[in-house]
C-alpha cells in the first residue's frame, strides 16, 4: 500500500529523522514567536537568547557542571536500588503465582503512595542528605518496576514453557531459560519507562532541602525570577532524558536482535 | 509389551462464569504397539489436541490413565517429543539452539549437541539456516524445526498435533512425505492428529478416527498399503476405498458438529 498516512507504514529512517528535527525546530519557532514577538512578557517566559544565556552563565559562574553530576547520581542510584530489588522479584512473582498472590496486593496499594509525600517522613528518617533523595527515588520506581514486571513474565506464552517441558526443561529450566528471555525484552523495555520518572522524583526531591542538584538550582532561580535560568534546568532534564532513552532504545537492539526478527 | 496405553482417560473442563462445563473426552482407550505410526482423525473441536495433550502430560485426565511403556504418565517429559500445532519455536534462540534446547537441559555437551543438531536439521532440509532466528523463517520452515528439535531429543514417542495445519496444499505434502521417510528410517511410534484425510491415511499404519464432541474413538483402521509409500500411492485404487471409508465416517461426524452449534 503506497501513501503516506497507511496505518502501521513504516517510514523510511532519513525521513523518520527528518520529522523528528523538524518537530523541534517548530517548538523553538513558537517559542520564539511568543517572546520576541512580545506576545509573553520576559518575566514570566524567557527568550531562547536568554535562556542559552543564563545557561552559560550557569555552566561559568555557577558549577552547574556538578549540580548536574549530582542530580544525575542520585537518579541512577535511587534507580539501580530499584532495579536490584524488583527485577528479582517481579520474576518471582510472575513465575510462581503464590508468590505473586502474597506481593500484589501489598505492591498494588504501595503503588499509589505518591513517592513525594514521603518526602517529609523520609527527612525525619535520614535527614537531608543523599540517602533521603536516593530513597524518595526508589520509593517512587521500586514498586511500579515490581508490578510491570511481575505481568511482563506472567504473560510469557504458555505454549512455549509446554514445548520446554516436552523437551525434558526442569521447573528451573523453565523459568531460567524460558521466562527470562522470552520476557526480557519487555523488561528492559519497562526499565526505561520507570527510569524517565524517576527523574521527576529528583526534582521534586531536591526541591526540598537540597544544597546542590538541578531541582535545587531551578528553586534558586525562582527566587530571583529567573526564567532563564529555570527554563535551561528543564531543558538539560529533558535532554538527559532524551540520551539515556536513545542509549536504552540503542542497547535494546543491541541485546534483543531477535524482537524485530526479520 | 505395547509401547503406549490410554486406559478409559476422558478429560472435562470446568466451569467458567456464563457457561457449563466442558465434556472434551469420553472415556477414551487405544493402545498403540512400537513403530506404529497413528494418525487420528476427527472434526474440529472434537478433543484431538486434549487427548494428545493428556499423553503429554501437558493436562490431567479426569479419569483414566496413561501408560507408556507400563510407567504412568504424571506430567510431561522428553520421552514424548510434541510438536504444537501453534508455532513454538523458541523466538530468541536461533534455529540450531532451538534444536539443541532438549539436549542442553539434559547436560549433552556442546559439540555434542551441534553435531546432533546439524543432523536432525539436513534431514528435514534446513542445512544453511541454522543460525537464522525463527522469525525470518516461513511457517513450514518453523515446524521442520520444531520437527527436528522434537527427533534431536530421541523420544519413546512423538506426538505431532497438525504441525502442517497452517501451511498450503503443496507445501503440507511435501512435508508429510518428509516425516514419513524420516519415519521409515527411524521407525519412531507417532501419534499424528490431523483432520485432513488423505493425509491420515498416506502416512499411517493405522487411522483413528472420533466422533463429534464429546470426542470418543469411532472406528480404528489399519492401513495395509506398501512402505515405502511415495505420493503416488495417493492416486491408486487401494487408497482412493480408504478414503471413500473415511470421508462417509467423518462426514457423519461433522454434520454432527454443525448440528450442535446450530
Ligand atoms: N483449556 C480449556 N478450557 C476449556 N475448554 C477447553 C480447553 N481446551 C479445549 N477445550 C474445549 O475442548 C474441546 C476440544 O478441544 P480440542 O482443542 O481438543 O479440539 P481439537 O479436536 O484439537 O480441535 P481442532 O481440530 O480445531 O484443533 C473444545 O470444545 C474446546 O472448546
Ligand atoms: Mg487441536
Amino acid at each position: 500500500m503506497n501513501g503516506f498516512f497507511a496505518p502501521l507504514k513504516p517510514v523510511p529512517p532519513g525521513l523518520r529523522a527528518a520529522l523528528a528535527v523538524a518537530c523541534f525546530v517548530l517548538f523553538f519557532v513558537g517559542w520564539g514567536i511568543a517572546t520576541y514577538g512580545g506576545f509573553v512578557k520576559p518575566l514570566f517566559l524567557a527568550s531562547p537568547g536568554t535562556t542559552l544565556a543564563s545557561g552559560y552563565e550557569l555552566f561559568a559562574k555557577f558549577g552547574f557542571t556538578a549540580d548536574i553530576g549530582v542530580t544525575v547520581a542520585r537518579v541512577f542510584a535511587g534507580f539501580a536500588l530499584a532495579v536490584l530489588v524488583a527485577v528479582p522479584l517481579g520474576i518471582l512473582m510472575g513465575a510462581f503465582k503464590p508468590v505473586e498472590a502474597f506481593f500484589s496486593g501489598f505492591t498494588s496499594f504501595a503503588r499509589y503512595l505518591p513517592a513525594s509525600a514521603f518526602i517529609p517522613l523520609l527527612i525525619l528518617w535520614a535527614g537531608v542528605g543523599e540517602l533521603q533523595k536516593v530513597l524518595v527515588i526508589f520509593i517512587g520506581s521500586v514498586f511500579q518496576l515490581v508490578i510491570m514486571i511481575a505481568v511482563i513474565v506472567g504473560a510469557v506464552r504458555t505454549d512455549l514453557v509446554e514445548a520446554a517441558y516436552t523437551l525434558g526443561a526442569s521447573r528451573r529450566g523453565v523459568v531460567l531459560r524460558v521466562l527470562l528471555p522470552a520476557a526480557a525484552p519487555q523488561v528492559f523495555e519497562a526499565l526505561r519507562l520507570v527510569l524517565g520518572w524517576a527523574w521527576t522524583y529528583v526534582i521534586v526531591a531536591e526541591l526540598v532541602g537540597a544544597s546542590q542538584g538541578i531541582g535545587h538550582m531551578i528553586i534558586e532561580a525562582q527566587r530571583f525570577l529567573d526564567t532563564g535560568q529555570m527554563i535551561f534546568g528543564i531543558f538539560i532534564i529533558g535532554l538527559i532524558g532524551l540520551i539515556t532513552d536513545v542509549a536504552f532504545q540503542a542497547m535494546n537492539a543491541r541485546l534483543f536482535p531477535w524482537v524485530r526478527g526479520r | 509389551m505395547s509401547k503406549l496405553v490410554i486406559r478409559g482417560v476422558s478429560k472435562e473442563f470446568p466451569a467458567r462464569r456464563g457457561g457449563g462445563a466442558t465434556r472434551a473426552l469420553e472415556p477414551t482407550d487405544l493402545t498403540v504397539q512400537d513403530n506404529d505410526f497413528i494418525t487420528i482423525l476427527g472434526p474440529s473441536g472434537c478433543g484431538k489436541s486434549t487427548l494428545l495433550r493428556v499423553v503429554a502430560g501437558l493436562e490431567t485426565p479426569t479419569a483414566g490413565e496413561v501408560l507408556l511403556n507400563g510407567h504412568p504418565v504424571t506430567r510431561p517429559g522428553p520421552d514424548r517429543g510434541m510438536v504444537f500445532q501453534s508455532y513454538t519455536l523458541f523466538p530468541w534462540l536461533s534455529v540450531r539452539d532451538n534444536v539443541c534446547f532438549g539436549l542442553r537441559e539434559r547436560g549433552v555437551p556442546r559439540a555434542e549437541q551441534v553435531a546432533i543438531a546439524d543432523r536432525f536439521l539436513a534431514q528435514v532440509g534446513l542445512k544453511g539456516f541454522e543460525n537464522h532466528h525463527p522469525a525470518q523463517l516461513s511457517g513450514g520452515m518453523q515446524q521442520r524445526t520444531a520437527l527436528a528439535r522434537a527427533l534431536a531429543n530421541d523420544p519413546d514417542i512423538l506426538l505431532l498435533d497438525e504441525p502442517f495445519g497452517a501451511l498450503d496444499h503443496q507445501t503440507r505434502e511435501v512435508m508429510q512425505e518428509l516425516l514419513l521417510g524420516i519415519w521409515e528410517q527411524h521407525r519412531k511410534t507417532v501419534l499424528f492428529v490431523t483432520h485432513d484425510i488423505d493425509e491420515a491415511i498416506f502416512m499411517a499404519s493405522r487411522v483413528v478416527v472420533m466422533s463429534a464432541r464429546p470426542g470418543r474413538i469411532k472406528c480404528d483402521i489399519p492401513i495395509d498399503l506398501p512402505h515405502p509409500r511415495s505420493y503416488r500411492i495417493k492416486t491408486t485404487a487401494a487408497f482412493a476405498d480408504y478414503k471413500e471409508r473415511l470421508t462417509e465416517e467423518i462426514r457423519v461426524e461433522t454434520l454432527k458438529t454443525l448440528q450442535m452449534e446450530a
